[in-house]
């Protein structure tokens, strides 16, 4: 990966702390993700994962170290850093009695976002979904179809910034690489991406950088080589394995 | 999109919502309805009964007028109308009308024997109350309160959207969806209420304190929904403790308050007080004519000197032994009101803690169908009742012929002024009460906005 110290970090965490009552959940967690640039977290169950993404959303007030995304402090300016960020929650249920576009029209409003119907379109397009479903309530969708409108959500806020939970948890191997595409699209468009997930064959196939948290910090962080094979998928599989255990 | 019209969008495109507004709505209008429905059946009860009151006034007339027509006689056989015809806003709130007698005819008699002579009702089918707007409104908009407000973060939360809607950059999400479902409970619950008081001529300013009543109401159960529903973490637990505040607050409550103060404040039935005017009246035939007469002089020493009659019977003696009859239990009267006054006041106080007694006191005040509105036509019964006494007095004491032309001077009931008011210490209680339901309430979802995992 080849750094732009010039560059303002699309995401930049400093040895952030951060307990719930007596439990350390993270312990000097360092993280910089450039603009461009796709990381995979990855992690047991209470690595600390969800709690890295709720300190950038700004819902927790870390113990103590820094978080910033795009130079923006989201715990004293929640606002302005939630405007730089589209967040995708793990197997996310959009409203069921609205169809795909109204789904995104109402989050967007929500956002207050002044994008129309043209980047609503744009959006569904680009994750692939038909054109026939987009006036289709959400009830009636597959949860691979969900998983295209909440992505769709997410890049018709055009933000700089997507943060994603379990992304491709539950989608098949053919959706999984629509949505591997989808994010390459993101990249080359500037979009920094930070993706926690279990799936390492996904993020193997599109991660620039793949980190490994456990017990509250990064042990571990693999780069994508630049030719031949991306990544060694035993080395990280070998890898994964220690940090589900140390979890 | 503007947020709102998003916002609304998204509220009225879910069946359960809409289907519990349309529900309200509905129940609105019927309300209405039937209120209307009634005071206009108390409207045609009360044409019909001076139809036949004319026409039973000139059949006593015809049997009776004369040259030498006796004014006892008369006192006896003509029974005058009283009405209390029912105010512009009883539709929206029935309360006692549907229980107290809105037309009595009375006699010169002895007015305690006649007051409390109306018709028995079904004191099962009395029990639940009247349907009426008043109804829908406190028992009713809480529940469809509970549909619409229980879940409004639990669902998000149990969805898994609770995150990814705090993560987006707007604010005032809440406000906002608290504010569009008030909104359209409030119209639901208004519009019909509007309408019927167009339709009913009712003032103004009586529909505006009805509604401002609704609103402070509704702005409580709001709170307690964002209270609730904000601090439980399912949707299932939020609304079986909304329902529980329902209960308790509602019926439980209300319930248990008005048996204390039935405990502690017992009244007497109006009809023992008949009866014991009834048996003083009929002791005064079984006494010496003198000791009556001392005690009608005691109220009406102007009649003193002029008891004396030849016979055993004189209509003077007849009234006075009911003039009589109402004095001995007159005690009784003054207890029997206050203690009625004393249940009115402690309901009133219950008002100030239990927002649903506070609103029902509130709308029937200002409907003038509450007790205190019915005192008042019992009042001016009573006042009445005075003049058509002392109008035959003259005729009785002074041994005077009741001719046509003193028929036409009989006093004729003039209804009374209504007493309809605005309950200012209700009104401030229940303000007080759903301010400060949701200011805790916006504390519990401030709180979520800010910090959710």
């Amino acid at each position: 990966m080849m750094t732009e110290p010039h560059i303002q970090p699309a995401v930049e965490i400093a040895q952030l702390h951060h307990r719930y009552g007596a439990d350390p959940v993270l312990r000097g967690l360092d993280l910089i993700l450039q603009p461009g640039e796709i990381y995979a977290l990855m992690g047991g169950n209470g690595a600390g994962k969800s709690t890295t993404l709720a300190a950038l959303l700004g819902f927790i007030s870390p113990e103590s170290g820094t978080v910033q995304v795009c130079g923006i402090d989201p715990v004293a300016d929640p606002r302005a850093a939630r405007a730089q960020m589209a967040y995708v929650p793990e197997n996310v249920s959009l409203y069921e009695h609205l169809t795909a576009r109204e789904n995104i029209s109402y989050f967007l409003a929500l956002s207050d976002s002044r994008r129309g119907s043209d980047a609503i379109e744009a959006a569904l397009t680009d994750v692939g979904l038909a054109s026939s479903a987009w006036d289709k309530r959400l009830s009636g969708f597959s949860k691979g179809m969900r998983q295209k409108v909440a992505i769709a959500l997410a890049l018709a806020r055009d933000v700089p910034v997507l943060l994603l939970d379990e992304p491709t948890s539950g989608l098949d191997p053919r959706a999984v690489l629509e949505f591997n595409r989808l994010l390459d699209s993101a990249r080359k468009r500037r979009v920094a991406v930070l993706m926690v997930t279990h799936d390492l064959v996904s993020a193997v196939d599109i991660a620039d950088r793949i980190g490994f948290l456990i017990a509250g910090r990064i042990e571990e962080e693999r780069e994508a080589q630049a030719s031949g094979s991306r990544f060694d998928l035993n080395a990280l599989h070998d890898r994964y394995t220690h940090a589900e255990r140390a979890a | 999109m503007n947020a709102l019209r998003a916002e609304a969008r998204l509220l009225l495109r879910s069946g359960r919502n809409l289907l519990a507004l349309v529900l309200l709505l509905v129940l609105s209008c019927a309300a209405v309805w039937v209120g209307i429905a009634k005071i206009e059946n108390q409207r045609a009860t009360i044409e019909r009964v001076e139809r036949e009151q004319a026409r039973d006034l000139a059949s006593v007339e015809d049997a009776n007028a004369g040259p030498e027509g006796d004014a006892g006689y008369n006192a006896y056989y003509a029974f005058m109308l009283t009405q209390d015809p029912p105010p512009a806003l009883a539709f929206a709130a029935i309360g006692q009308r549907d229980l107290q007698p809105f037309v009595l005819r009375v006699r010169a008699l002895g007015l305690q024997g006649q007051l409390y002579d109306s018709e028995t009702y079904n004191p099962e089918l009395a029990l639940p109350g009247v349907f009426d707007w008043a109804f829908v409104l406190i028992y009713l908009l809480p529940l469809v309160v509970i549909a619409l407000g229980h879940d409004l973060v639990t669902g998000e939360r149990e969805t898994g959207r609770l995150r990814l809607l705090l993560s987006l950059a707007g604010e005032g999400l809440w406000l906002r969806r608290i504010a569009l479902r008030y909104g359209a409970v409030m119209a639901a619950v208004g519009l019909p209420l509007v309408v019927g008081g167009i339709i009913m001529a009712a003032p103004a300013a009586g529909v505006a304190v009805m509604l401002a009543g609704a609103a402070l109401y509704c702005a409580f159960w709001f709170g307690l929904a964002m209270l609730v529903g904000g601090t439980m973490r399912s949707s299932t637990t939020a609304a079986a403790g909304m329902i529980g505040c329902w209960i308790v607050l509602t019926l439980v409550l209300p319930a248990l308050a008005n048996a204390a103060i039935a405990r502690q404040v017992p009244v007497a039935k109006g009809i023992d007080l008949t009866l014991a005017q009834r048996e003083n009246v009929h002791r005064g035939w079984d006494i010496p004519k003198e000791e009556t007469f001392e005690r009608f002089f005691a109220d009406h020493p102007e009649w003193q000197g002029k008891q004396e009659f030849e016979g055993r019977f004189h209509w003077k003696w007849y009234y006075a032994m009911h003039q009589a009859g109402d004095a001995s239990v007159a005690g009784d009267v003054a207890e029997y009101r206050a203690s009625l006054a004393r249940r009115e006041e402690l309901t009133r106080v219950l008002g100030f803690v239990l927002p649903g007694v506070g609103t029902m006191n509130l709308v029937h005040r200002m409907a003038d169908t509450d007790i205190a509105g019915q005192l008042a036509y019992q009042d001016s019964i009573a006042d009445y009742h005075t003049d058509l006494r002392t109008f035959y007095y003259p005729y009785l004491f002074e041994d005077k012929y009741f001719t046509r032309a003193d028929f036409a001077a009989i006093p004729r009931y003039s209804p009374r002024a209504g007493t309809g008011s605005v309950a200012l210490g209700p009104l401030l209680a229940l303000a007080l009460a759903a301010l400060l339901v949701v200011a805790a309430g916006a504390l519990r979802m401030r709180r979520i906005s800010g910090h959710s995992r």
